[in-house]
């Protein structure tokens, strides 16, 4: 530094500290201008609403402080979700305060774009539309994602006031197959919802329920509800998939097939089903077709080409023959249309066979999804923009650029010079970015509308905050634009509750404080009707995988449990929280099997090139067990070019290497492709991953206990002072101990909070991580500082795999154990962590001077230090729950057990003169799991549910030897070994 | 000790500038903390005094602050309120007619902040209202003074208050969080 430099920076130290220099810090207080009914400030009001993240159509309470949501909740009443929600809804907050969201209307003049009003806006189209119109039919097109019934029918009218046909509701993940087959064996192409829930024996063959499919928070309850522990018994779930996804790491096994091969395994059962005399109710065409097909899928045939153990195969059959209620799901993610197509009508056809009455599908109620267009009629709307005169295309929050593997075609149609694009977004996304005009539009949670998200469920979404932009509802833009001033009804609202039936102003206030009108007995109940002629199964003979061209790998593209389609890519949270696999946050990496790495000499994080007939992509590899050598899976969601500051340029998307075609029968996609070149490019990437290792190392962290002698008291446990005999101590006066206890134990008045975390149940879905960021403002850092190690989340999902069998993977939520014997209160020179006397191990931030020597002394690695201020873009902050403080850079942070939520809880029992009850106060995590992993509670009442499930002979402390005394109890997860399923994780030599 | 005047003499300039910015330091300090300006709290965009409402007309504090008995937040009074009385009574005098102004241009007033809290410290008024402890223990006699001072509340203030009463002082549970 040179004596000028000095100069100038110290001049600049010093004007900073006289301009910050007054006596008083001050701050503006705003008064209203009427103060609404319904609000007072400190308090929160929650609104009734419905999320619109994914198609399943899940029912939310958004919690609204001073005119702005700062939280998302499920709605208990509602019967999709029942009060849970996933991570995506949880991050739908951040969809509304994105700081990339558009804020008016954008019109591309002379190569830039230029803001326009909203009024301009609207001229416009209306001006365009109108002029399309006149000059003949046909010439305004619409494409939106899937909305409920009452918008699409303004979508219809709209349309037709301008002399064009009704839009096309378009959906990446439209389940073509599962369609086409429902409507190739049981007479429609429909998707019923499965009562899961009443199965014994659950079979998917890569439906991935737990992440995306159909309806992963309801199929998430209903999962655990079949495979809980009753009367020492628990259901079966069998996976089939080349690929290990979230869903399949929860099953009791998961059979590694080849890719493309799922089909033969199905054939293979319905052939053995059929020699043992099953069936016999099935039109007799179709028993000859069936037979004609499956006549040389015999059991050593299918274990050949599917790559599978005839002992594992012996088994799937066995425990299928035997089962009382068995459910079959179909295709999942990452597969070949083809295969997609003959593996969903082999489901189907199989559960006809093995329950001819189908009680576990509900025709009545079939998810809302199913309405969407088939790829094939996507591509055919897009070619028909092309080769007709259309003068006007309208896109509404739909990015097929980004989600459809064509993007080099569609970017000429849609930048065609005689076309008009609309694209009504709130995001310059990679589709908006071709538009001639982008118009933002109110989100779901400032609008009114309704969804159905099952065909008995209407969900209504009102208007939750108060508004951060002009933008109008798209359906009062559009009934404003096509019908001017004779307007069928005054606006959108009152047409929502004119399609809602809703006779009085009384209902309207119900249903909406309801968050919608459910169970509806209404519709033309549904009977599936068997085709009684032959079914197009000709050519559906199952490839044999000896015939695959190529290099030998094929790439399969799943979609995502943090970015769905691509969509969630722009908000920080879902980036931030890792994949729960893979456990990388940020990036998106290409999962080897670690027998094809050894193969080819890759090591972790080398990036490979990947060549497709169809397009390349560079991607760094990441060694994962949990597939087949034969496979190499990457998710879908990442690499935006657009969509804002977020997602571009974060990760890769794999789309780029996919066909564009469809499969002709059902007209659905293909999310497989063989490679036709496959490079080491010599790089390698540090990979933003939160595992510390893979394995336990023989410690006592996530324990599992056998089915069979669960319900026994563990033989190891006593009154030794090793890891396996150490005794479990709750962390009460009564888990005092003067043989092993140097200090007494802390008085606890009358509550001693803690909680109980269920391994059996939790599914690794990380919908309690995203939670806990949402209620505790907790900061983003970025992937810079993910690869330094300075992640800041709260509670984190830690995945352990069993070194014995890799294919059996452990999740374990793991957060602030709020120890009675806290390693961290001891070493901490200024005693900013502080015991509280209710058991809380509380951090006063004030008082942090950030040595950092508790989160050193802390043996479970909870403690979280701020190192620097982290970044909040405006308006961001609006987000933060003004009942937590933001801590700022050189102060450490964990877990509070959501203080503010049990303050909230004192006060409410105070107020009404009476003690807390049990279950009064739920923290963020414990609210929002989908199956009820988390419970919280007073370790002091011995009648509280966290009492009483510590008695559970599974009940465990992680690390308890080392005498911490943690208030998080949890429950060993019950494992049950299935006859002859005999550890087969690929890359193992098979005995025998 | 002795100083060589010599010495003086020849480092008059560095004895000039350290003298100078003693001084310049001291009176910064002495104008800061003793002007009159400094005491009296910040001026307000309308000079509301809380001595006609509260003292001479006996408004209750609850009136124009209504959820400090069921929220942490005491609440403002919104602009329409302020108009509830001031629609009838000196409706003409200037700072009533900025008062209509905001109103009519639907403006939030910028009321500045006189009480000022820790960071990281969560107070509420709800709790301390119920226990019947009077407005003016924390705040003072706000109905004598015409705008109002404010207070720093440090923990000292409320940690001595807490210990007399026998009340929480669980650091989590009763203020940081």
């Amino acid at each position: 530094m040179n004596r000028r430099r000095f100069l100038k920076i110290s001049g600049i130290g010093s004007i900073a500290v006289a301009a910050g220099c007054t006596a008083e810090a001050e701050k503006t207080l705003f008064s209203l201008i009427h103060a609404p009914d319904d609000m007072v400030t400190g308090k929160a009001g929650w609104y009734a609403s419905t999320c619109r993240e994914c198609p399943a159509g899940c029912g939310i309470l958004a919690k609204n402080r001073e005119g702005r949501v700062i939280k998302l909740e499920g709605n208990p009443a509602h019967p999709i979700n029942q009060g849970a929600l996933c991570m995506r809804g949880q991050a739908a907050l951040q969809g509304i305060y994105n700081p990339d969201r558009l804020q008016t209307p954008l019109i591309r003049e002379s190569g830039g774009w230029h803001p326009v009003s909203f009024a301009r806006a609207a001229e416009l189209i209306i001006q365009k539309a109108r002029a399309a119109g006149q000059n003949g039919p046909n010439r305004v097109r619409l494409i939106s994602e899937v909305v409920g019934d009452t918008l699409s029918r303004v979508f219809q009218d709209v349309l037709q006031q301008w002399k064009s046909d009704g839009p096309l509701l378009f959906e990446p993940h439209a389940f073509e197959s599962l369609k086409a087959a429902h409507d190739m064996v049981f007479g429609a192409p429909v998707l019923p919802s499965y009562h899961m829930d009443q199965a014994d024996i659950l079979v998917g063959f890569g439906a991935d329920f737990l992440e995306t499919w159909l309806s992963p928070v309801e199929y998430a309850r209903k999962f655990k509800a079949m495979h809980a522990l009753h009367n020492g018994r628990k259901g079966v779930f069998i996976q089939i998939s080349p690929f290990q996804s979230l869903t399949a790491a929860n099953a009791d096994h998961w059979m590694a097939c080849r890719p493309g091969s799922e089909a033969t395994v199905v054939f293979g059962l319905i052939r053995k089903l059929h020699s043992s005399g099953r069936g016999a109710e099935i039109p007799g065409p179709i028993q000859n077709q069936i037979s004609r097909i499956c006549d040389t899928l015999t059991r050593s045939e299918v274990c050949r080409r599917a790559g599978i153990r005839k002992a594992d195969f012996d088994m799937l059959s066995n425990r299928i023959i035997d089962a009382e209620s068995p459910l079959i799901l179909g295709s999942g993610p990452g597969m070949d249309s083809r295969t997609a197509m003959h593996t969903d009508i082999g489901v189907s056809l199989l559960n006809l066979i093995l329950d001819p009455a189908l009680p576990r599908h509900d025709f009545q109620n079939r998810h809302r999804i199913e309405c969407a267009a088939r790829r094939s009629d996507v591509s055919a709307f897009f070619e028909a923009i092309d080769s007709e005169p259309v003068e006007l295309l309208l896109l509404h929050n739909t990015n097929p650029v980004f989600t459809l593997p064509s993007a080099h075609r569609l970017t000429e149609i849609i930048s065609r010079e005689s076309l008009f694009v609309v694209s009504f977004t709130n995001f310059m996304d990679e589709t908006a970015e071709l538009a001639d005009l982008i118009c933002p539009i109110q989100l779901p949670l400032e609008t009114w509308d309704a969804y159905e998200g099952k065909t008995r469920v209407t969900g209504t979404l009102q208007p939750a905050m108060g508004r951060l932009t002009d933008a109008p509802a798209i359906g009062d833009l559009l009934l404003r634009c096509a019908f001017s001033d004779q307007q069928p009804v005054s606006d959108y609202k009152s047409h929502v509750a004119g399609q809602l039936n809703i006779q009085s102003p009384a209902d309207w206030v119900n249903a909406v404080q309801a968050g919608g009108i459910f169970n509806q007995s209404e519709g033309p109940p549904f009977n599936p009707g068997l085709s009684v002629g032959e079914l197009p199964l000709d050519r559906m003979m199952p490839d044999s995988p000896d015939d695959r061209p190529g290099a030998g790998l094929i790439v399969m593209a799943v979609p995502s449990l943090r970015f769905y389609d691509g969509r969630g890519a722009n908000k920080p949270w879902l980036n931030e929280t890792p994949d729960p696999l893979t456990l990388i946050c940020w990036q998106s990496v290409a999962q080897v099997h670690p027998q094809t790495m050894a193969a080819r000499g890759w090591k972790q994080g080398d990036v490979i090139l990947f060549q497709s007939d169809f397009g390349t992509i560079k991607v760094p590899v990441f060694e994962w067990p949990g597939i087949h050598p034969d496979a190499v899976a990457m998710t879908l969601g990442q690499g935006h070019t657009g969509y804002g500051r977020y997602a571009q340029n974060q990760g890769q998307n794999p789309l780029t290497l996919l066909a564009p075609g469809q499969n002709p029968l059902t007209g659905g996609p293909s999310y497989q492709v063989p490679l036709s070149e496959v490079r080491a490019l010599g790089q390698n990437e540090s990979l933003a991953h939160l595992d510390g290792s893979r394995t336990q190392h023989g410690r006592a962290i996530a324990l599992t206990c056998d089915i069979q002698t669960c319900h026994l008291p563990s033989p190891d446990s006593g009154q030794g002072l090793g890891m396996w005999d150490f005794p479990l101590t709750l962390p009460i006066p009564e888990g005092y101990d003067i043989r092993r206890d140097i200090y007494p134990s802390h008085p606890h008045a009358d509550y001693r909070w803690g909680m109980v975390v269920d391994l059996d149940r939790c599914i690794g879905c990380g919908a309690c991580t995203v939670a806990c960021y949402a209620e505790n403002n907790i900061g983003v850092v970025g992937e810079k500082q993910i690869l330094a190690g300075r992640e800041m989340a709260w509670l984190r999902i830690e995945r352990y795999l069993d070194p014995d069998d890799m294919q059996k993977i452990i999740f374990l939520p793991m957060m602030c154990q709020h120890c009675d014997n806290a390693p961290c209160e001891s070493v901490c020179p200024v005693y900013a962590p502080h015991h509280g006397r209710e058991g809380l191990n509380n951090q006063i931030y004030n008082r942090c001077i950030g040595t950092r020597f508790c989160a050193q002394n802390c043996p479970y690695k909870v403690r979280r230090f701020n190192w620097l201020e982290w970044d909040r873009p405006k308006p961001l902050p609006l987000q933060l729950n003004p009942d937590v403080t933001v801590r700022s850079a050189g102060v450490m942070e964990k877990c509070s057990f959501c203080i503010q939520r049990i303050k909230d809880g004192h006060d409410h029992a105070k107020n009404e003169n009476r003690l807390i009850r049990d279950g009064d106060i739920t923290p963020a995590c414990v609210q929002t799991c989908p199956t009820h992993a988390l419970v919280f509670g007073n370790f002091m009442d011995p009648e509280s549910r966290v009492r009483r499930l510590a008695d559970d002979p599974r009940a465990y402390q992680v690390l308890g030897y080392l005498n911490t005394k943690p208030a998080v109890i949890y429950l060993k997860k019950i494992v049950q070994t299935l006859d002859n399923a005999i550890v087969s994780w690929p890359g193992r030599p098979l005995p025998g | 000790m002795n100083v060589h005047p010599a010495a003086l003499h020849r480092n008059k300039i560095p004895v000039f500038l350290t003298l100078l910015s003693v001084i310049l330091i001291a009176g910064f300090v002495f104008f800061f903390y003793t002007t009159p300006g400094t005491r009296i709290g910040p001026e307000q965009p309308i000079p509301f005094s809380h001595r006609v409402h509260a003292g001479v007309k006996d408004i209750q504090c609850a009136y124009c602050h209504p959820y400090v008995r069921y929220s942490r937040h005491p609440g403002l009074p919104p602009v329409e309120k302020c108009l509830h009385c001031h629609n009838h009574i000196i409706r003409n005098h200037h700072w009533i007619q900025k008062e209509h102004a905001y109103f009519s241009t639907r403006t939030p007033i910028p009321w500045k902040k006189a009480n000022v809290l820790p960071e990281h410290v969560l107070f509420n008024h709800q709790r301390h209202i119920q226990k019947d402890i009077a407005c003016k223990e924390c705040h003072g006699l706000v109905e004598t003074a015409d705008r109002i001072t404010g207070k720093i509340f440090l923990m000292e203030f409320c940690i001595t208050c807490h210990r007399q009463k026998n009340a929480n002082v669980d650091c989590w549970l009763s203020c940081h969080g």
